[in-house]
């Protein structure tokens, strides 16, 4: 059976869910592509017993090695299972010294298959984030046959872009607009997708929140994840015992009770695999 | 001080050879499968042995993009796949997942390119693929010229980073928009550009927010030209140009300007005619340019709102087939509508612009036209000047 992580939007979260889930993966400030958390809340982790993933998955630049070395460091003073990473940078300096967490590729749109996995794996990586770019199928293929621990995404606005751009800033400069929005929104042929505008640039999520409740049943992976990026906390704490609980029995029930949540939810690739060759 | 290598696409052989004739060092192609274009022509195993020939002639070098992402069903078929390129002769590989790198490195003598697609942007993540055997790094296009100098300063290995052409509007590799608006894989090359696409923007209040255009990703293109000095300065071993799409017209025009900067650079110190050159490339790719993040700028100046209004280009007229030295008569294929009485540019890698003007215009019948309208007509006229297959004709700028 699963562990339940989660990816918290606010310290409260963590205080209202800690005692359903399994663990966390917090993003840092600075150092994650759109997280409100930072290093000083992880104190909060040091009272509760729970796995807690660090999620450090911005593209780094050279000005960022220094900070990321210390992070690396001052995370040894916590309880932290693993890190993710999506730059390279975050190996090559995670492994200049021993440390006492694991690290976990999350390449997020690059974890697409199992030989990737064990690549990292042979280099001391024991943990990988699989991509939500990809079918069902192909995640079961991925976890018969990797060596690492796994992870998957299976409820949430998924991420389809990060840019080092400032577009919607830059938009709102360009034509002299006002809007202090945290989270805008962007339209298209009738489907909504959040964007973010930070200190770190651009990122654009999907229109939809993955539900992907029906396959964790039959899912034989080791952590399950739920993101509660723009998500009411209530809702999302149903959700969370929705997954919790879920069997055999009740699971198209829950189902239908998450669809009543949500008007937008699917199952995004799961289901449905993309297009490889366009032209034949 | 060895030189810096002038790198261009190539769609086909017929592009690679122009590439290579108009001043590229080396071409960039795509083979019959894993290459993140999956929708362009790409080259067959033979082509790419022709290719392979045609620049081993020259002393010049071809390289293969297998950078696609692999997903489990492509996994059987990289080790075959490489072999097989391997014995084209090809001079490497240009490749971003880790998979591909181990197998090329592990399994085959080919020389490793990390694609840009891997958006290595600092000196450890550089520094890890040199431990692992790469030769070279394409470097992310986030990248500013002091991070560009840095790495090349920490870390003994090839720079590559691109000069011209488009932009992705994310860091390569996440952006995976396509995959969600259309089904189609970005990173198995079916990006659909939805970076180009028009939006409605709204605030967090779901309040329409709107500009005099629509909301976009779109970036202007990429241009290096007033930075090439700095770039070969600082040290970087190969610049690239964007485009395996690209017409021909389009590699002809962009190599052959780099190419006379560049040696004009490395024989004076600078380049005079920056202008005159930006002129001719900002015509050849109808859309505005900048140089993006290289000089720390990447405001809403490198932003392009234009409600995806663009004029397509009608410069290229015409490609010269044959000269006859003794008659001095040119045979044209043309490629967009002339006359008779219009003022021309021919162009070569052999020679400098010709300015010319139509005056007989013989068609295949041998009877005198003035207008030359169909597509790809062939026609003769006749010119003094020596030209010669491969040079191509535009409108005088």
């Amino acid at each position: 059976m699963f562990k339940l992580l989660t990816i918290p939007s606010s310290i409260e979260e963590i205080e209202k869910t800690k005692n359903i889930v399994n663990g966390f993966i917090i993003g840092i400030e600075d150092m994650c592509v759109n997280t409100n958390l930072c290093i000083n809340d992880l104190e909060i982790l040091k009272k509760i017993d729970k796995e807690v993933f660090i999620n450090l998955n911005k593209n780094m630049h050279n000005s960022d090695l220094m900070k990321i070395e210390k992070l690396l460091d001052e995370l040894d003073n916590f309880n932290i299972k693993g890190v993710l990473y999506y730059d390279i940078a975050v190996f090559n300096i995670y492994k200049k010294k021993k440390h006492n967490y694991d690290l976990v590729w999350y390449m997020e749109h690059a974890t697409t298959n199992y030989a990737g996995v064990n690549y990292w794996n042979s280099l001391g990586v024991k943990y990988t984030y699989i991509s939500s770019d990809i079918s069902k199928e192909e995640i079961d293929l991925i976890i018969e046959k990797s060596k690492s621990k796994l992870m998957v995404t299976m409820f949430g606005y998924l991420p389809m872009f990060v840019s080092k751009r400032h577009i919607v800033k830059n938009y709102l400069e360009y034509f002299n607009l006002k809007d202090n929005s945290k989270v805008n929104y962007i339209e298209k042929d009738g489907n909504t997708y959040p964007i973010i505008d930070n200190s770190l640039g651009t990122s654009v999520y999907s229109s939809h929140i993955l539900n992907g409740i029906k396959e964790v049943i039959n899912l034989n992976i080791d952590y399950v994840v739920l993101n509660s990026f723009n998500i009411d906390l209530e809702k999302f704490i149903k959700v969370i015992n929705f997954f919790k609980n879920v069997n055999n029995d009740n699971v198209l029930e829950y189902d239908e009770n998450i669809k009543k949540l949500f008007d937008n939810t699917d199952e995004c690739f799961l289901n449905k695999k993309t297009i490889y060759r366009v032209k034949k | 001080m060895k030189k810096v290598e002038l790198l261009s696409p190539a769609g086909d052989l017929e592009r690679l050879k122009i590439a290579l004739m108009y001043g590229a060092d080396a071409v960039y192609i795509g083979g019959p499968m894993l290459s993140l274009r999956a929708n362009a022509i790409n080259f067959t195993f033979d082509e790419i042995k022709e290719a392979v020939k045609f620049a081993h002639s020259l002393h010049k070098k071809v390289y293969v993009t297998v950078n696609i992402i692999l997903h489990n069903e492509e996994l059987n078929l990289v080790n075959k796949y490489l072999k097989k390129l391997e014995r084209c002769g090809i001079d490497a590989v240009i490749v971003s997942d880790p998979v591909v790198i181990k197998e090329a490195l592990d399994n085959t003598k080919l020389e490793v390119h990390i694609s840009t697609q891997g958006s290595t942007s600092n000196i450890e993540s550089v520094k890890f693929w040199k431990n692992m055997g790469a030769t070279r790094v394409v470097l992310a296009r986030e990248c500013t010229k002091d991070e560009i100098k840095e790495i090349i300063d920490n870390v003994d290995i090839e720079i590559e980073t691109f000069i011209h052409g488009a932009m992705c509007a994310g860091y390569s590799g996440r952006c995976v928009m396509s995959n969600f608006l259309t089904n189609r894989d970005a990173n198995r090359g079916g990006c659909s550009q939805i970076c180009r696409w028009d939006f409605d923007l709204y605030s967090e209040n779901k309040k329409e927010i709107k500009g005099d255009k629509p909301f976009t990703f779109c970036s202007k293109d990429l241009s290096m030209l007033k930075y090439l000095g700095n770039m070969i300065d600082i040290g970087i071993t190969s610049l690239k140009i964007e485009g395996r799409m690209r017409s021909l017209y389009y590699i002809a025009t962009v190599v052959s300007i780099y190419r006379k900067a560049i040696d004009e650079y490395y024989e004076t110190g600078k380049i005079k005619n920056i202008d005159k050159y930006e002129k001719i490339l900002r015509r050849c790719a109808n859309r505005d340019s900048v140089p993006q993040f290289f000089n720390g700028v990447y405001d809403s100046t490198c932003s392009y709102y234009n409600g995806r209004v663009e004029v397509s280009n009608q410069d290229f007229l015409g490609i010269v087939l044959e000269y006859n030295k003794e008659t001095k008569i040119a045979t044209i294929e043309q490629r967009n509508y002339f006359k008779k009485g219009d003022i021309v540019e021919i162009f070569g890698p052999n020679h400098g612009t010709i300015t010319y003007k139509f005056n007989i215009i013989i068609d295949e019948d041998g009877k005198q036209i003035d207008i030359v309208r169909h597509p790809r007509q062939i026609v003769k006229i006749k010119i003094d000047e020596f030209v010669e297959n491969y040079d191509l004709i535009r409108i005088k700028s």
